[in-house]
């Protein structure tokens, strides 16, 4: 079976700086890692693997220093990475990273059976890209996975949907999403991570190489623009209260009475 | 198909599962409502199903004008591919200015679809929806980096400009027995989806309970100082009918369930009122939360960088607050 596992590099921790010119993060001097649900699924795409034979190959959109994300999914035991990443991607929405990303897919021969990738990442959470991926390849999706068999040409996987456990079948091509629940990540050996950043073997491909337009990419691609960024915490009031237990306690029952979270005490 | 031009406005996607639990669709026609007044327009919702049109005179007496309905056998079960069709169907043929769905677990998995086939933006759990009055344009707040910035997105140049909106971010109207709606039944074209096959599905609770969806959260932090203490707040979210979240040293020391982690590598959740109890405030633990309305912290140090986020600060050791907390309500309720 090949697999391809979609990985997205993001802040490790939330350290935020904006260019104000172009309404971006900087991620230079951000320390990085692969987004948490998407290492799951490189787990998942590992174990099924196992099982079923075949390849996994890791794909990531991103900034050149991607890169290391992507070794760190070599070291971990994938087959082989591709770094798809342009200037002129900077600045792409949810629906032109998925095109790029659904054209890189299109372009592997042998066009994979399973796509993979985390439900959502930790820094934009929206969780828009595997489903449009799978829209702009017309492959079935299945989101928010948290266990997955192989059976015959199928798959057959488990989620929780709006308080409903669905057991599902998909055929395959299709792409899973993965949730939390899925598997657990093993820790990589300091060995296998050595070799891994010493050996060169990461394909990256370009807007050319690809074929995409100057206008199918980046803000010109996309639909969606950040007009403006607005820091929230300054809407919390802050009020800080030192007392005794019983006044603390009594502050707290006033405040689920005005919010309308308890019944007004009669009388 | 519309020559008078009456679908063209604000469309609500209609989810009537689980009907009396799940306000999101009215708490969105009520939104709807707003936008479209500001617009000059009307309030559609959609109606997808087997033998639904009986909730079609409850949206309309919760504030829609007009409501429309594609009933088909394959169209019984929420399905993305199905419904995918149908309604970008409908789109393209009466385009619809803006297009709202709520972030449940269905809608994050069919908006991202339906707004790519119809190569339009989406912008996802947004906390503020309004008409900008110079561009007439729809302003998207989403939060952005685990709610520690709020982004305001536009779709200038595509439609619908559409986006998904948490439950409970808005109010919905009061059901208004008198209202007078339409109800229309457009031209659908169903196409029963075989890549996708539901074998089962069960109700079931999620093992860390329904955090994401709970409209009061209760987490407790090392703080706390042992297991017995953060028990009580089980009893806590009995009383307030809450959730208990986590912090990632309270599952490492194993008093809680991973699936009850908030935070960067957690759930993130979105409640009226979060109580955050013996946390100290760290960042992986603060981007779980920032969605909450109202966050009232507890601690001991009145340094802690929790109060900083906090709308109530209450300064005390969180052994003597919970108990008499819990011997308060008890009382009460």
């Amino acid at each position: 079976m090949n697999i391809v596992v979609c990985i997205k590099q993001v802040p490790d921790q939330p350290t935020i700086r904006i260019d104000s010119e172009r309404m971006t993060l900087i991620r230079e001097g951000v320390e990085s890692t692969i987004n948490p649900l998407d290492r799951v699924a490189l787990e998942a795409g590992l174990h099924l693997r196992g099982r079923a034979g075949g390849q996994v190959t890791v794909l990531s959109m991103g900034p050149p220093q991607s890169e290391e994300s992507l070794r760190e999914a070599l070291a971990a035991g994938a087959d082989r990475a591709i770094l798809v990443t342009d200037p002129a991607f900077a600045g792409s929405d949810t629906l032109a990273t998925s095109h790029v990303l659904a054209r890189a897919i299109s372009r592997l021969r042998p066009f994979p059976d399973l796509l993979l990738c985390g439900m959502k990442t930790i820094d934009s959470d929206t969780g828009h890209v595997g489903p449009q991926i799978a829209e702009e390849l017309g492959l079935p999706q299945v989101c928010g996975v948290n266990e997955i068999s192989l059976e015959g040409d199928s798959l057959v996987v488990e989620r929780l949907s709006d308080g409903f456990l669905d057991t599902v079948e998909v055929t395959l091509p299709a792409l899973i999403s993965v949730n939390r629940d899925l598997c657990p990540v093993r820790s990589l050996a300091l060995g296998s991570l050595e070799t891994a950043f010493s050996q060169g073997n990461i394909a990256r491909w370009g807007r050319e190489e690809l074929g995409l337009s100057e206008e199918e990419v980046g803000p010109k691609g996309s639909a969606t623009r950040v007009q403006r960024l607005l820091t929230p915490a300054s809407t919390r009031k802050g009020e800080l209260v030192n007392g005794s237990p019983r006044l603390l306690v009594d502050r707290l029952i006033g405040t689920l009475e005005a919010l309308g979270l308890l019944d007004e005490e009669d009388g | 198909m519309d020559k008078s031009g009456l679908l063209h406005g604000v469309w609500v996607f209609g989810d009537y599962r689980n009907y009396f639990q799940n306000r999101v669709t009215l708490q969105l026609i009520a939104k709807g409502r707003e936008l479209a007044e500001t617009l000059r327009t009307r309030v559609t919702v959609l109606l997808l199903g087997e033998a639904v049109h009986q909730y079609a005179m409850e949206y309309i007496a919760h504030g829609a004008d007009i409501v429309m309905v594609a009933e088909h056998p394959d169209l019984r079960c929420y399905q993305v591919e199905s419904y995918t069709n149908v309604v970008a169907r409908w789109a393209e043929a009466f385009k619809p200015d803006i297009l709202l769905g709520g972030a449940t677990s269905f809608g994050r998995e069919f908006f991202p679809r339906l707004a790519k086939r119809l190569k339009t933006g989406l912008s996802a759990d947004c906390v503020r929806l309004e008409v900008d009055p110079d561009t007439g344009l729809l302003l998207q707040t989403t939060p952005a980096f685990g709610g520690n910035l709020l982004a305001e997105v536009v779709s200038s140049h595509r439609r619908p400009q559409m986006a998904t909106i948490h439950p409970y971010v808005f109010k919905e109207l009061p059901h208004k027995a008198s209202a007078v709606g339409r109800v229309v039944y457009p031209e659908i074209e169903v196409k029963a989806n075989t890549q996708v096959r539901v074998l089962r599905s069960r109700r079931q609770q999620a093992r860390g309970g329904n955090l994401e969806d709970a409209q009061i959260v209760i987490v407790g932090g090392r703080g706390l100082g042992s297991r017995e203490q953060f028990k009580l707040l089980f009893e806590l979210a009995e009383l307030l009918a809450g959730e208990v979240g986590a912090t990632r040293p309270v599952v490492r020391a194993g008093w809680a369930d991973e699936e009850r982690l908030l935070g960067q590598t957690g759930k993130t959740v979105k409640p009226k009122l979060l109580i955050s109890i013996g946390t100290s405030g760290a960042l992986q633990y603060t981007t779980g939360i920032n969605g909450a309305e109202t966050i009232i912290a507890v601690n001991r140090d009145a340094h802690a960088p929790i109060f900083k986020m906090a709308d109530l600060g209450l300064v005390g050791e969180s052994s003597a607050v919970l108990p008499l907390l819990l011997e308060t309500l008890r009382k009460r309720i």
